[in-house]
């Protein structure tokens, strides 16, 4: 099967230094797992100066594009309130989602929504991020019966001990809920080849507003991440001032570890959205190729 | 002989007389008693009691008349003693076989008939020894030989298997017909009447049961010369393009050191060949293929052993079986244009589903995020394989997902040609809505927009906004959304969770040319031409199949807080794999099917050969012309039709053919229907097409009686049966005769209940004078004692 006007892929090839790209991947700094699947990128890498859309009434049949007009479907990264400290890092989300709007395709709520764990809301989103610094409230039966069914339906809940390392109360206190609400189930390191390291970012550290724990927190099952916990303040190192400077002072790293964990924060985000499509990549090749042409 | 009495009534009257005299009866007596207690004064108890006796002995006489009571006096004896003789007359009674290699081959009927012939005495000697001989012959079932050939026992063997255990049980069993007890069993066979050890030994214990002596008469012989196909192991199914072991056994007797081929069948066409070179007598061989099918379907598989100069049959040189060829792993693409919640959703499912192969690109970054992009950054990102995905892998995959994804963004605008001739040639494809997908335009070409069931000549609105999606009177039946009209209410959404995007589109003019339907609609939105804004429609586009979903928010059918599990499962399962299933032409998703009631029939029975349309809606579709044909899967479909014909569907969409007097072969039935109006089509790609289906169904010998043919391990049983019923055993090849003195069991001593009656002598105790007298003895002799005693 070969497309039947060759002279028409050839124009739009043309076009692509005039059309927006939107291609998979970096063509400067390819990864090396990239690499391995010998996949090649024939378009010409794009233009950062030229604008969006192909001129209309194109030879080939293309009269009809315009760019998109309604506005996009945003995601909310909703933050779970509850009785006692909820949001030590104040703005810690709304940070999160502009840098993913920014480096990535995903269009995240500009303003993060709270939520409560006993609300109908809770489940207008498959994400829930729960920041704390100190145990966590008793957070009532019912409560704990939607974060239960959350999980169960194919929800993922981020924890993030504001402490980052300095106390483990929230670490205990996280634990004890997921006891109840995930019997038999236990946080356990995520191993630094899991995908969510390298979902967008390769990343090889739990990055966070400290460097004390060296390893992600997670309950694996079924194929997936279903509970994080990161215990290097991630929140922390997001949270910014009003004037937009950092809130908290990464240590030791600085302004480097600040960014190392905005990319952590962004592959967390890419993860929840794509699970471990990352995880493909690596069979590409043999995929392809172990099947014929129908 | 011994002589039995008993009292009989001659006369039944209707009801009514029995009430009445029973009630007259009854009174009388009564009133007789009544009498005797009370007396007159200066009574003598005696002479009471003389009145009462009268009146009793005259009620006895009027019932005796009324119901012509009668005794009956039998002269009964002993019942007597029976022989039954089953006689096999299974198929391979009718092979030739001798004693020694250098004798001439004799049939065993041959030798059955004469020995038969040569124990005339033996037999007259059983008469004379007062048993009665009951000749049954037994295959797969049992039933008396008429008398003519009980005779002789001259016939042609032709059953499909010998079921001595079923013959022996049906002896065992009571039969009201047959009171004469069964002393001794005679069994003239081959012995080939347990094809395994389990049967064996189930013979064995159900002769034992019956607890009489079986003398067994075996007219096989030990050389025989044949080849066969004993077995054939083969799963009931196979997954396309995945190896799968076919083995046989062949079996060959008297031909020591040749050579001969098997080969392996598909639809009578030979696929594999293999030499044998045929070792010691009755060793068996072990022949193997690996068998990897290219497509889905179902296929009559032939394992066949070419024949040798002089075999006692040729019957057993082949067998046959049919295997069901599944699709191992559906191959799927997932191309999402952003990241969300409704990718990651299908993402889960898809990946939950071990028979799915999934590939996904999803675009993580646009244009501007690149022109942002940190260069020290180190990305996992992939260029996107344009070239490689839609042009030369396409046709690799069973499913392709463009989930709100914008193609000319993506340089995938210049394939959408090729993703149009890929449905055409019978790929399936699914476009799901969203922001970016269906709201740009990018889809207008005609070569993809004239495949699918709406719009996409113009960019559509986007709007966001909860609402419960409509199903429409198809959507009730049709297989990805039928579901829904059980579960949930009048609306089909009324317990489901709302969805909140929805991407506006008409149907398309050429819908109806593509079989297109709409499955949901959206409740308010209404397209320019005042109808229900389509949400899920589906078409068939050429040989393939097209789903567009106006919605990136299904996920919310599997994420609310009160979600309605439906049969256990979420109604987003419920409905992704529904659509699935549709897509990839699941058995129970396609518009013709042609189903027989059976794979395998025996020959000589019938076969149902049934097609069922559907509409585009699933409804049962009336009127629709369907030719057939038959034809025997010998390879060579230029060959001539075995039957054809032209079905007209009744209202149940149904039609249906009684094939009978099929020979034994396997068969391939086609049938095929008209999918649309092809007059309406812009080009020849547009033109739906024609669907047709194919069933394919084998008939079968009786059985596998000839699968084994060595007499050998049949003259053993034979003889261990004889052993273990303490009967005789009979070697008929070495010219032995039944025995004169059979070997019997004791018949039970006569009981009342086991009693042959030789005579009856029926007394009428209700006529003639002597009850005439009785009567007026009775009457008169108490009227007069009344009288004397002044009773009232």
């Amino acid at each position: 099967m070969r497309p039947p006007r060759t002279t028409r892929r050839q124009l739009l090839r043309g076009l692509a230094a005039t059309a927006p790209l939107c291609a998979l991947g970096s063509t400067r700094a390819p990864a090396p797992s990239a690499l391995r699947t010998g996949l090649h990128f024939e378009a010409p890498a794009p233009d950062a100066t030229v604008l969006a859309a192909p001129p209309p009434g194109l030879p080939g049949g293309f009269g009809g594009w315009a760019p998109p007009t309604g506005d996009p479907i945003r995601l909310d990264l909703p933050q779970l309130e509850y009785e006692g400290n909820w949001a030590p890092r104040p703005g810690a989300m709304r940070v999160l989602a502009r840098e993913l709007r920014l480096r990535t395709r995903l269009e995240p709520m500009s303003e993060p929504t709270t939520v409560g764990a006993r609300e109908r809301a809770l489940f207008e989103t498959p994400f829930l991020y729960v920041a704390g610094e100190g145990a966590l409230p008793n957070l009532g039966d019912e409560a704990e019966q939607n974060l239960r069914r959350f999980i169960d339906f194919g929800g993922l809940i981020l924890f993030d001990a504001a402490d980052g390392g300095a106390d483990l109360a929230f670490t205990r206190s996280v634990r004890e809920l997921l006891g109840r609400i995930m019997p038999g189930s236990e946080l356990a390191p995520v191993s630094a080849e899991h995908v969510v390291f390298r979902s967008f970012y390769l990343v090889d550290y739990p990055w966070g507003r400290t460097q004390v724990h060296d390893s992600l927190l997670a309950i694996q099952e079924e194929g997936r991440l279903k509970v994080m916990l990161t215990r290097n303040d991630l929140g922390g190192a997001l949270a910014e001032t009003h004037s937009g400077l950092a809130a908290y002072p990464c240590t030791p790293g600085g302004a480097d570890q600040r960014e190392w964990a905005m990319r952590f924060g962004v592959n967390i985000l890419l993860y929840a959205t794509c699970t471990d499509y990352k995880a493909d990549r690596a069979h590409v090749e043999t995929l392809l190729r172990s099947r014929r042409w129908k | 002989m011994d002589a039995r009495w008993s009292v009989a009534a001659g006369f039944t009257p209707p009801l009514w007389a029995i009430v009445l005299v029973v009630l007259g009866a009854a009174l009388a007596a009564i009133e007789g008693f009544r009498a005797f207690r009370s007396p007159p004064l200066g009574t003598s108890r005696a002479r009471g009691a003389a009145v009462l006796a009268l009146r009793l002995v005259s009620i006895a006489a009027v019932v005796g008349v009324a119901f012509e009571i009668t005794l009956r006096i039998e002269q009964v004896s002993p019942l007597g003693r029976r022989v039954v003789v089953l006689v096999d007359r299974s198929a391979s009674m009718d092979l030739a076989d001798a004693v020694d290699d250098d004798e001439a081959l004799e049939r065993r009927q041959a030798r059955l008939e004469a020995l038969w012939e040569r124990s005339a005495g033996a037999r007259e000697q059983w008469v004379r020894d007062g048993l009665l001989v009951d000749v049954r012959g037994f295959d797969l079932s049992s039933a008396p030989l008429p008398a003519a050939e009980a005779d002789t026992l001259a016939t042609k063997p032709s059953g499909g298997g010998s079921d001595l255990a079923a013959a022996l049980s049906e002896l065992g069993e009571a039969d009201p017909t047959q009171r004469v007890p069964v002393v001794g069993i005679v069994v003239l066979s081959d012995g080939l009447v347990a094809p395994d050890r389990a049967t064996d030994q189930h013979v064995l214990s159900v002769a034992e049961s019956l607890g009489v002596p079986i003398t067994t008469v075996s007219v096989g012989a030990p050389e025989i010369r044949d080849i066969s196909v004993a077995d054939v192991r083969a799963g009931e199914f196979a997954f396309v393009e995945n190896v799968t072991e076919i083995e046989a056994t062949v079996v060959a007797h008297g031909y020591r050191d040749q050579s001969t081929t098997v080969s392996l069948r598909r639809n009578g066409e030979v696929v594999y060949e293999r030499p044998v070179i045929l070792r010691g007598d009755g060793v068996p061989h072990e022949v193997r293929f690996e068998v990897a099918p290219d497509r889905i379907g179902q296929f009559v598989y032939e394992v066949a052993v070419d024949p040798l100069e002089g075999e006692a049959t040729t019957d057993n040189n082949a067998q046959a079986f049919v295997q069901k060829v599944l699709r191992d792993k559906v191959r799927v693409l997932h191309v999402a244009g952003r990241p969300d919640w409704d990718v990651r959703a299908l993402r889960v499912l898809l990946r939950r589903d071990p028979n799915v192969e999934l590939l996904s690109y999803y675009i993580l970054r646009g244009f501007d995020d690149i022109a942002r992009e940190d260069t020290t950054a180190p990305l996992s990102l992939i260029p996107f394989p344009t070239d490689e995905l839609f042009e030369e892998q396409l046709g690799s995959f069973d499913l392709v997902v463009l989930h709100n994804f914008d193609a000319v963004q993506h340089h995938v605008g210049g394939y959408v040609d090729n993703i149009a001739q890929y449905v055409l040639d019978g790929g399936a494809l699914v476009m799901i809505g969203g922001d970016l997908g269906l709201s740009d335009g990018g889809y207008a070409p005609r070569s993809i927009s004239s495949i699918l069931p709406v719009d996409t000549r113009a960019p559509s609105d986007n709007t966001q906004g909860p609402y419960r999606p409509k199903l429409s009177d198809t959507g009730r039946r049709h297989p990805i959304t039928a579901w829904l009209d059980q579960s949930s209410g009048e609306t089909g959404w009324d317990a489901l969770p709302e969805l909140d995007t929805f991407n506006t589109m008409p149907l398309a003019p050429w819908a109806g040319r593509l079989g297109a339907a709409v499955l949901l609609e959206h409740p308010s939105v209404r397209t320019r031409d005042g109808n229900a804004a389509p949400l899920l429609a589906v078409a068939e586009p050429g040989r393939g199949r097209v789903m567009v979903l106006a919605t990136g928010s299904t996920w919310r059918m599997g994420f609310a807080p009160r979600l309605p599990l439906i049969d256990g499962a979420r109604p987003y399962d419920l409905l992704w794999l529904g659509a699935i299933r549709w897509l990839l032409r699941d058995d129970s998703s396609g518009r013709l099917s042609l189903e027989t009631d059976k794979p395998r029939y025996r020959v000589g029975e019938t076969v149902e050969l049934q097609g069922r349309a559907l509409s585009a809606a699933y409804a049962p579709e009336p009127d629709i012309e369907i030719p057939w044909q038959l034809r025997e899967l010998d390879g060579d479909e230029d060959s001539a039709p075995r039957s054809e014909g032209r079905w007209n569907t009744d209202a149940q969409g149904t039609a249906s053919t009684a094939l009978e007097g099929l020979p034994v072969g396997a068969y391939i039935a086609t049938a095929s229907r008209e999918l649309g109006e092809s007059s309406d089509a812009v080009s020849e790609e547009d033109d739906p097409g024609v669907h047709e289906v194919r069933r394919v169904f084998i008939v079968e010998p009786p059985g596998r009686e000839l699968a084994k043919v060595d007499a050998d391990p049949g003259i053993d049983r034979l003889e261990r049966l004889a052993k273990r019923t303490d009967g005789e055993f009979v070697d008929a090849a070495d010219g032995e005769s039944l025995p004169a003195s059979l070997p019997v069991a004791n018949a039970d001593e006569a009981t009342p209940d086991n009693m042959k009656v030789e005579g009856r002598d029926d007394v009428a105790l209700w006529n003639g004078w002597a009850a005439a007298l009785l009567l007026l003895l009775s009457f008169g002799g108490e009227w007069i004692l009344r009288r004397r005693a002044g009773f009232a």
